[in-house]
């Protein structure tokens, strides 16, 4: 009956949890520490296939409450900066930032991600790269990492990969999180979307015209010190779209010409946008300055 | 009346808490005074040194980013350059008691002393009055003030938004910049930037 005394059911709680441990750890046994979080350099298939489009994926962890930022970080910060380390015949892109969010609600406001975020890099494997049982990949990271006070880390990745002739096959392992990420990307806008932006003094008038009404806007903006960033993005709703007024930044000293940055409506769906700015009635209000597509994103993994 | 009118009247959404809506001085606008004592138990108030070039950094003894600028010796450098052609240079602490970088007057004054920083005066904010006055987002955010009390520089106080020591010596430095255009009668090219750093932990700020 000894081994039923609560404290023996206790230790032997502990033991199994701590049994459990290592089987836990093994799940992100590549993840290298961060400050108050980990990253892990993943990819999204089993080999390196030449002459075919490749992604890698900065995927990141971090503690409840701590965050990291855009590629616009808004009134503080500074968004993660990579230097590649890749054998000749890999060049990496741009990394392609997934929507943020706001952060803070006082007069300083971030953008950026909290809990996880997978930041996707395309590589592309040219064909001089020629075929090796393993490629080390390498990036030096720096990030910052804050809550209420920010704490600036480095660190080092590095993955091997096969490098074939062969078709790529998915890594099962990373699949998930690249769907997920992929989620997130800001997507060009539909053809039939029509903005305009009106320059009127203090603020900018973004007027959309969707064909359907919009209840629910956030603007992210790719220009640093353009918007105002914690001031309220007042929101008409209309029958087809909507009307956002984004209040300048006191340190926008000269004209705009154009607006460009991420929109989020409700449900999370994003879109990049690149619309003309105007001066106030030299446009008639929700006419078409037209989309200006900057970038499409990729949707969907490569086939 | 129109359907979409109606809506528009109906629903106004704004997405965030209305934060403090300070009028922040622009550049090219009169700078707004105040009076804060310093960490040497003195009063200062700004329209005293009307005439003179003025400096305003914002300042936080614990974030890595105003690290890398004191430990490297950049900022002291700075002060000293700068106060020694009759500038006038403020630093400034807003963080609130219990914040990152808060620091009571004896603190400050070590902090001082073992930086061997030399401002004119480092000024107390615990309120973060000073601070909203001038919508700091950062520290460092640097202000540069002229003679006629006109702001002619509010942002950065580099254009390199690291926390790396090594990227002073390759930075073009905007307070220098400003100070130097202006004092030879020019206009100031770059007169606002976005300021970089840690937020300013002011009192009721999360992040």
């Amino acid at each position: 009956m000894k081994g039923w005394e609560p404290s023996n059911v206790f230790s032997a709680t502990l033991a199994f949890l701590v049994a459990l441990l290592p089987c836990a750890a093994g799940a992100q046994a590549s993840g290298s520490p961060i400050p108050h979080g980990s990253l892990e350099l993943i990819a999204e298939n089993q080999w390196i296939s030449i002459g075919h489009p490749f992604y890698l994926g900065l995927h990141f962890q971090l503690e409840r409450g701590w965050h990291i930022y855009w590629v616009n970080p808004g009134d503080s910060g500074e968004p993660p900066r990579v230097t590649w380390q890749l054998p000749p015949g890999l060049s990496p892109g741009m990394i392609e930032w997934p929507a943020p969010r706001r952060l803070g609600t006082s007069s300083i406001v971030d953008f950026g991600y909290e809990d996880a975020v997978t930041l996707i890099v395309p590589v592309h494997a040219q064909g001089s790269l020629a075929a090796q049982p393993l490629a080390n990949l390498g990036a030096e990271i720096r990030v910052l990492v804050c809550r209420e006070v920010c704490i600036p880390g480095k660190t080092q990745l590095s993955l091997s990969l096969p490098v074939k002739s062969r078709p790529p096959a998915p890594e099962m392992r990373t699949r998930e999180l690249f769907a997920a990420a992929r989620k997130d990307l800001p997507r060009a806008v539909p053809q039939n979307w029509e903005f305009s932006v009106d320059d009127a003094k203090d603020s900018f008038v973004l007027a959309a015209n969707l064909g359907t009404q919009i209840t629910q806007v956030i603007f992210f903006p790719l220009a640093e010190a353009q918007i105002d960033n914690s001031a309220p993005q007042t929101l008409q709703p209309l029958d087809s779209g909507f009307q956002l007024t984004l209040r300048k930044s006191d340190r926008l000293l000269k004209p705009v010409d154009r607006l460009k940055g991420v929109l989020v409506l409700s449900g999370n769906r994003a879109y990049l946008i690149d619309a003309p700015v105007s001066k106030r009635g030299a446009q008639k209000r929700g006419s078409i300055g037209g989309i200006q597509e900057i970038q499409s994103s990729k949707e969907g993994p490569q086939k | 009346m129109k359907r979409s009118t109606l809506y528009s009247m109906l629903v106004t959404v704004v997405i965030c808490a209305a934060p403090l809506l300070v009028a922040a001085p622009k550049v090219g606008q009169a700078a707004p005074d105040f009076r804060a004592t310093a960490s040497n138990g003195k009063t200062f108030r700004l329209s005293d040194y009307r005439g003179k070039y003025i400096v305003l950094e914002w300042h936080n003894n614990g974030c890595p980013y105003v690290g890398k600028h004191y430990k490297s010796g950049n900022m002291q450098r700075l002060q000293k350059e700068w106060t020694g052609r009759n500038v006038v240079w403020f630093t400034i602490i807003s963080s609130a008691p219990g914040k990152q970088g808060y620091v009571t007057a004896s603190e400050e004054n070590e902090y001082l002393a073992k930086m061997q920083a030399a401002p004119t005066a480092a000024l107390l904010d615990p309120t973060g009055e000073i601070g909203h006055l001038y919508d700091a987002k950062t520290s460092p955010h640097m202000v540069v003030i002229n003679p006629q009390a006109v702001v002619i520089y509010d942002g950065a106080i580099d254009d390199k938004p690291t926390t790396d020591l090594s990227d002073i010596a390759g930075a073009t430095n905007y307070v220098n910049l400003a100070l130097e255009q202006a004092m030879a009668g020019k206009q100031v090219e770059t007169p606002a930037t976005r300021p970089y750093g840690c937020s300013v932990k002011y009192s009721g700020s999360t992040h």
